[in-house]
């Protein structure tokens, strides 16, 4: 059971970096700590990459969830993902 | 009472002394004496819009804080409600607090519209009326806007929004939340402080810290060494300019709007650090309102270091709800039909940006030009985002690097130019007057004008030129410096007393010299505090 909500968390951490490289390709995104916070992502792309995110995981961000935090890092992203489609 | 006063000085002073000496515990009830004695120091007059703000932001919260609280009671106590079942649930609560908080917002924002707009949408309106025959004569109000009704409504209605969305819960103390809206430096000027930043910082009692208090005067001096050595000066020759801008033509007129650029950043900017300042001795760190916006490399970059709370407040209250509502997805799946993945991906983001640009230019006053200078920006930074690939690829083709220095400085010129054509519109006395300095300003190639004397005839002396300069490379070595992360105050208090003394006793003799005081300057007027 582990393994299999390892491996899905696996599968869409890998969909969400294949989203942010084709956002930005300029952005090392598994490596950078404070991708809102640094100003790296702007609102633009906040915007582009939540429409992109509700359409592929079939999930609905909402402006509450545009926290800083939710968008730093890859992790956090994937953890706001996974919580919004449980 | 202004900033640069006996007056606040006294204030200031009076309620650092009893903010120390009284239990922690009430110590924000001595900030909300200064406050209260700060706004209503010339009289009552329109000042009861800023109460009234109060208990409407203070019901709203506490009844959208009873929803939230209801809801959240209701799920923990019905664990096994479905996920379906769950969502309804959610809509349903968010349908009632949408009505409340609609209440709260359409109140606040009627008190700003009416007192702000209401003259001039009034002549718009009969104006048009007559053009169809109907001649009346326009109803007018004639009453003095509230001190800071800009700022505070926006610091206040961010609140309500904020506990609507559940990331706050309401304060239970009206006196704590007025408190909140009127606290004495920010009110007229900002920074829009947001309620989980500020409001715990104002509640707590701080001990006295002589690091802070230190601090808090340095910033204080600094701030008034920009406003009286720099924002003053050139804002005699960007009067001159926008006064008279009939007899000037080419670089003079770009001069003109640059040095504002320079005046109202000096003067904005500087207001912000005194103001901060205030704060600080109390040990409050309010929020940061400028990160060095001239370093900027794109016009989009420039609104995320200038007036940050400002856009801000207009990001996470405007452009990212419309971006995200079902309206603007709908509108983004019919524009990629028409226009293409790529611009019909990007307009309704685009709207929405058009639309917080609108408010933004708006909000600094009611005439025609904010609404050109508001969406001069956003055409601006849309248009940059648009013609991104395009731009990319003729880089790419020219062979142009784009990593080294001069590129980069080339950059934050072209910004500057860009922002600068922005200030016409909002600096000019009206729109008309505005088109007719950019006409002015093509019109002619004069670059002789910056050797020939022509710059001296501005209003300022060779001598204040001169001193001008000097403040203008002290400004920019120290922000070149926290621009590579060195923090100014932290070094200076690293060196030996006998240093720090010279360089703040300095400091005090250079402003004491050569500050703008007199009868010819208006010294206590912020720019920003008309809007």
């Amino acid at each position: 059971m582990r393994t299999a909500i390892y491996e899905r968390m696996i599968k869409m951490k890998e969909q969400l970096i294949k989203i942010l490289a084709e956002l930005r390709p300029d952005v090392d995104f598994e490596n950078e700590t404070a991708l809102v916070t640094d100003g790296i992502l702007d609102s633009f792309d906040i915007v582009s990459l939540v429409a992109e995110l509700n359409s592929e995981f079939d999930i609905t961000i909402g402006v509450d969830d545009l926290e800083p935090e939710n968008f730093d890092t890859v992790d956090a992203m994937a953890e706001l993902i996974n919580e919004l489609a449980d | 009472m202004t900033l640069i006063s006996v007056e606040f000085a006294l204030l200031w002073l009076a309620s650092a002394i009893l903010y120390f000496i009284f239990p922690l515990k009430y110590r924000w009830t001595v900030l909300l004496a200064a406050s209260t004695v700060f706004y209503f120091w010339g009289g009552i007059g329109t000042g009861y819009f800023m109460l009234l703000t109060v208990a409407v932001v203070y019901l709203t919260a506490r009844v959208l804080d009873k929803y939230n609280v209801e809801h959240k009671e209701y799920l923990k106590n019905n664990p096994d409600l479905t996920r379906d079942e769950k969502k309804a649930l959610k809509l349903k609560n968010q349908k009632k607090k949408r009505v409340i908080l609609s209440v709260g917002l359409v109140i606040c924002f009627a008190f700003l519209v009416f007192l702000k707009y209401f003259n001039f949408l009034s002549q718009q309106t009969f104006g048009i009326l007559g053009i169809f025959g109907v001649q009346a004569k326009a109803p007018e109000i004639d009453l003095a806007l509230p001190l800071g009704i800009s700022f505070y409504t926006l610091q206040a209605t961010s609140y309500i929004v904020d506990v609507y969305r559940g990331k706050l819960r309401a304060e239970k103390n009206i006196a704590k939340v007025m408190l909140f809206v009127s606290f004495f430096p920010q009110i007229i000027q900002g920074p829009i402080g947001r309620f989980g930043h500020l409001a715990p910082q104002l509640y707590e009692g701080h001990r006295f810290n002589f690091t802070q208090f230190k601090y808090g005067l340095q910033l204080f001096l600094w701030g008034l060494i920009k406003k009286l050595t720099l924002a003053e000066y050139m804002g005699i020759i960007a009067d001159e300019v926008f006064t008279n801008y009939n007899d000037y033509k080419g670089i003079i007129i770009l001069i003109g709007s640059m040095v504002y650029g320079v005046q109202v950043y000096a003067d904005f900017s500087g207001g912000m650090d005194m103001i901060r300042g205030v704060a600080q001795v109390f040990g409050i760190e309010m929020a940061v309102n400028f990160e060095r916006p001239y370093f900027a490399r794109s016009v989009a970059e420039f609104w995320r270091r200038w007036h940050i709370t400002l856009g801000a407040w207009m990001k996470d209250y405007v452009f990212y709800p419309l971006s995200l509502s079902k309206a603007f997805a709908s509108m983004g799946k019919k524009t990629r039909k028409v226009f293409g993945t790529y611009i019909g991906k990007m307009l309704p983001t685009f709207l929405a940006s058009f639309v917080a640009f609108f408010l933004v230019g708006i909000w600094h006053g009611s005439s025609y030009k904010y609404v050109i200078y508001g969406l001069w920006n956003s055409v601006i930074i849309s248009g940059s985002i648009l013609l991104d690939p395009v731009y990319k690829k003729v880089l790419k083709k020219l062979k142009v690097n784009t990593e080294c220095f001069s590129w980069q400085l080339f950059q934050i010129v072209r910004t500057f130019f860009l922002v600068s054509i922005g200030r016409i519109f909002s600096r000019a006395d009206s729109l008309t007057a505005s088109f007719a300095m950019l006409r002015n300003m093509f019109s002619e190639f004069n670059p002789w004008v910056l050797t020939d004397g022509t710059l001296y005839e501005l209003g300022l002396t060779a001598r204040e030129m001169f001193l001008v300069f000097l403040v203008i490379i002290v400004l920019f070595v120290v922000s070149l410096m926290q621009e590579k992360g060195m923090k100014i105050r932290e070094a200076l208090d690293k060196q030996n007393m006998l240093f720090q003394w010279l360089v703040v006793i300095g400091a005090i003799i250079f402003l004491m010299i050569y500050g703008a005081y007199g009868e010819s300057f208006n010294a206590a007027d912020f720019v920003y505090q008309q809007f």
